[in-house]
């Protein structure tokens, strides 16, 4: 709530012509909005495009912000929208987990970690391999959820969607994201968990 | 999903109420199976809260804020809207109703009888509802509209 009351303070000072002062929101929150893009673009570069995109409408539009809101949930349905006008421009390729060629760069990354003698298995490192295997929407339902502080009901007003089928879309991403753990890790996901 | 496995998401995302709580955690503490299943989800719930976020580029604050540097400041909406616009309008729509209403009111013949009230309300607006009238009443809210969408259009653009 401090955060937010803060973001609130940040804004009003830009309004008031402070412009200087959006460099800090955007410090506040690039992070999350980076990461988000990238749940959707499966690229860094292009994921540093779409969150720049995404701070400069925010910047445009942040006199329409109602300020009854979360910023964070507005941010992010900015950068939702965003990275779908992006993905349509470009056409990206954003194959199911259980597509062939998936599972090929799936096992061959599995193969990189073991040629490297990763030999401590960090239980980090093999969640984030596995997040970026989901299909987008599902990764970004698990960041938002679990990263971005949001409820049912703000994740479905920044991703379009019915409270009701964001929480059985978490469902089924969270099944799914324990499956990719599973077979990233086969019998090792049990100490993992 | 099993829909053990769903109350049990629910249960620990705090989405159940009272009765289905209770419902949960008895059957957590009644059986073994359903206990396991409850811990392996909250390690898996607690390693997911701990999922890292990615870092951009080292310039990127740097990069938004030249990019943003051109754009015109933001300007909350409500200050955008220029009120002596909406009062000049809300004035014109005024004063015609109260000019109508006097004019009515001076032309009308109020006469009381013995037993009560006779109003005699005759008067003739059709002569000055003339054509010229209805047109300059038009054209001044065509101009009003065409001044409306040049301001939406202009926000628009603004916005893109």
């Amino acid at each position: 709530m401090e955060q937010n009351n803060t973001d609130l303070a940040l804004i009003q000072k830009v309004l008031n012509g402070e412009t200087d002062q959006y460099a800090l929101l955007v410090k506040r929150h690039q992070r999350f909005v980076f990461t988000l893009a990238l749940r959707f673009s499966k690229n860094r570069e292009d994921a540093e495009e779409i969150a720049q995109d995404c701070f400069v409408k925010a910047y445009k539009a942040l006199g329409t912000f109602k300020q009854t809101a979360k910023f964070s949930t507005w941010l992010y349905t900015i950068t939702y929208t965003t990275a779908m006008t992006f993905l349509r421009k470009k056409r990206l390729d954003t194959t199911s987990i259980h597509d062939e060629d998936t599972v090929l760069q799936l096992e061959n990354q599995h193969a990189v970690f073991n040629a490297d003698g990763y030999e401590k298995q960090d239980s980090h490192a093999f969640l984030n391999i596995a997040i970026t295997q989901l299909l987008p929407d599902d990764a970004a339902i698990i960041t938002l959820f679990y990263k971005g502080e949001q409820s049912l009901e703000e994740i479905g007003e920044a991703l379009h969607m019915e409270p009701n089928t964001i929480k059985v879309k978490l469902h089924r991403a969270r099944q799914r994201l324990k499956e990719k753990l599973q077979y990233l890790l086969k019998d090792e996901v049990k100490e993992l968990l | 999903m099993s829909t053990i496995e769903q109350a049990l998401w629910d249960y620990i995302d705090g989405n159940l109420n009272e009765f289905s709580k209770k419902a949960i955690e008895e059957k957590i503490e009644s059986t073994a199976e359903i206990k396991a299943q409850y811990e392996e989800l909250l390690k898996l719930n607690s390693a997911f809260n701990a999922l890292d976020l990615d870092e951009p580029s080292m310039s990127f604050t740097r990069n938004v804020m030249d990019n943003i540097a051109l754009a015109p400041a933001p300007v909350a909406m409500k200050t955008k809207v220029d009120k002596k616009i909406i009062y000049g309008i809300s004035g014109f729509f005024i004063i015609s109703l109260l000019s109508l209403f006097g004019y009515v009111l001076y032309n009308s013949n109020l006469s009381t009888s013995k037993f009560g009230f006779n109003t005699n309300l005759n008067f003739n607006l059709a002569q000055y509802i003339t054509p010229t009238v209805l047109y300059s009443f038009l054209f001044f809210d065509l101009v009003i509209g065409l001044v409306f969408l040049d301001q939406f259009l202009r926000k628009k653009i603004a916005q893109q």
